[in-house]
C-alpha cells in the first residue's frame, strides 16, 4: 500500500512512519508530498492536516494511529507517552526522554534532506527505544 | 534588512460552547503566539511552529469555527519590531518570575531548594520552546537558576 505524509518528517511523522512498516503493513511505501491536494489518489494519508490518520484532540497523530488500527500493546502506548511530548511537549504526560528524542530527531531532519534516508535512520531508533520499553515494562524498571 | 516571515493564523470560533475556545486559547498561549488583533495570532515561521498552526487550525474547524493560515511578511521594520518586541516582552515577564522563585528559594532548607531547582529548570525549558527574540532576562534568569545549583553544590561538598 501507498501512504501519504508531508515532507521533512519530525518526530511524530516518523514515528507513524515506523509505526506503519512495523505494524500495519509491512509492504509499505511512503510518498511525502508538500502540499494536502499532492496526495494521491491510491495513498491514504497521515499525519498532514485534514486527514483522519492525524492529530484530533489532545492526541497526537502516532496516538490516533494506535487507537485508528487497533493497536492495544502497551509498549507502543508507553511509546505513545514519548512521542506525544517530543512532539507537543504539553506535559500530558511523564516522559523525560521526551526532549532528547525531539532533539535528535531535529538534529537528524538537519543532515538529511532526502526523507527516506532520514527514514531509515529513525526506524532504527524507534525500533531501539521500542527494546528499551518492552524490556523495562517487563522488568518494571528501567533496564541496564 | 531581511524580514521575519510569520505565519498568522486567522480565526473565529463560536461563542458558545466555551470548552473549544478555551483549548484553542490555552494551546496558543502555550505557543507563545502574539495576538495581532482579536482572532489573528502570529508566531515567526519556521517547520515547528507553521504545522503547530496547521494543527490548531484544523482544531478551531472541528470545533465548528472559521481559519486560515497565512505566510506573510511585516510591510514595515516598525510593525516588525513591535510584533517582536511584544513577543520578546511576554516571555521577559515569564524570566523574570523565574528569577523572583530563584531568588526567593535561597533561604529555604537544602531538600526543599533542591526541589525548586529541577521545577526552575524545567520552567525554563518550557519558556525556552516559545522564545523567539531572547531578552536579556533570559541570561539572566539561566544565572540565577544555576547559582542556585551551585549554591547547593557547595552546601553538599
Amino acid at each position: 500500500m501507498r501512504w501519504a505524509t508531508r515532507r521533512h518528517c519530525h518526530v511524530d511523522r516518523a514515528a507513524c512512519a515506523w509505526l506503519i512498516s512495523r505494524r500495519v503493513d509491512s509492504d509499505a511505501a511512503f510518498v511525502f508530498v508538500d502540499d494536502p491536494d499532492e496526495v494521491p489518489q491510491d495513498a491514504t494519508p497521515f499525519d498532514m492536516r485534514g486527514v483522519e490518520l492525524g492529530h484530533h484532540g489532545d492526541r497526537c497523530s502516532f496516538e490516533t494511529m494506535l487507537a485508528h488500527f487497533g493497536l492495544d500493546d502497551p509498549v507502543l502506548w508507553d511509546l505513545a507517552r514519548i512521542v506525544h511530548e517530543a512532539d507537543l511537549g504539553d506535559e500530558r504526560f511523564d516522559a523525560p526522554e521526551a526532549v532528547g528524542l525531539d532533539v535528535i530527531c531535529r538534529g537528524l531532519s538537519m543532515i538529511h534532506d532526502v526523507d527516506e534516508a532520514l527514514l531509515a535512520v529513525t526506524d532504527s531508533i524507534f525500533d531501539g527505544l521500542y527494546e528499551h520499553r518492552r524490556r523495562g515494562l517487563l522488568l518494571g524498571r528501567d533496564p541496564a | 534588512m531581511e524580514r521575519v516571515r510569520w505565519v498568522f493564523l486567522a480565526y473565529r470560533l463560536p461563542r458558545e460552547p466555551s470548552t473549544p475556545r478555551i483549548t484553542v486559547w490555552r494551546k496558543l498561549r502555550r505557543l507563545g503566539v502574539v495576538q495581532v488583533v482579536d482572532g489573528l495570532v502570529a508566531l515567526p515561521l519556521d517547520a515547528r511552529t507553521r504545522e503547530q498552526l496547521e494543527w490548531i487550525a484544523d482544531e478551531v474547524l472541528d470545533a465548528g469555527g472559521e481559519s486560515s493560515l497565512w505566510i506573510a511578511e511585516a510591510a514595515s521594520a516598525r510593525v516588525e519590531r513591535e510584533l517582536a518586541a511584544q513577543l520578546a516582552a511576554a516571555v521577559a515577564a515569564e524570566y523574570v518570575a523565574v528569577i523572583v522563585a530563584a531568588q526567593a528559594a535561597a533561604g529555604e532548607s537544602v531538600t526543599h531548594r533542591r526541589r525548586t531547582l529541577a521545577k526552575l529548570r524545567r520552567e525554563v525549558h518550557r519558556i525556552r520552546a516559545r522564545d523567539f527574540f531572547p531578552p536579556p532576562e533570559s541570561e539572566l534568569a539561566v544565572a540565577a537558576v544555576e547559582g542556585l545549583a551551585a549554591a547547593l553544590e557547595a552546601v553538599s561538598g
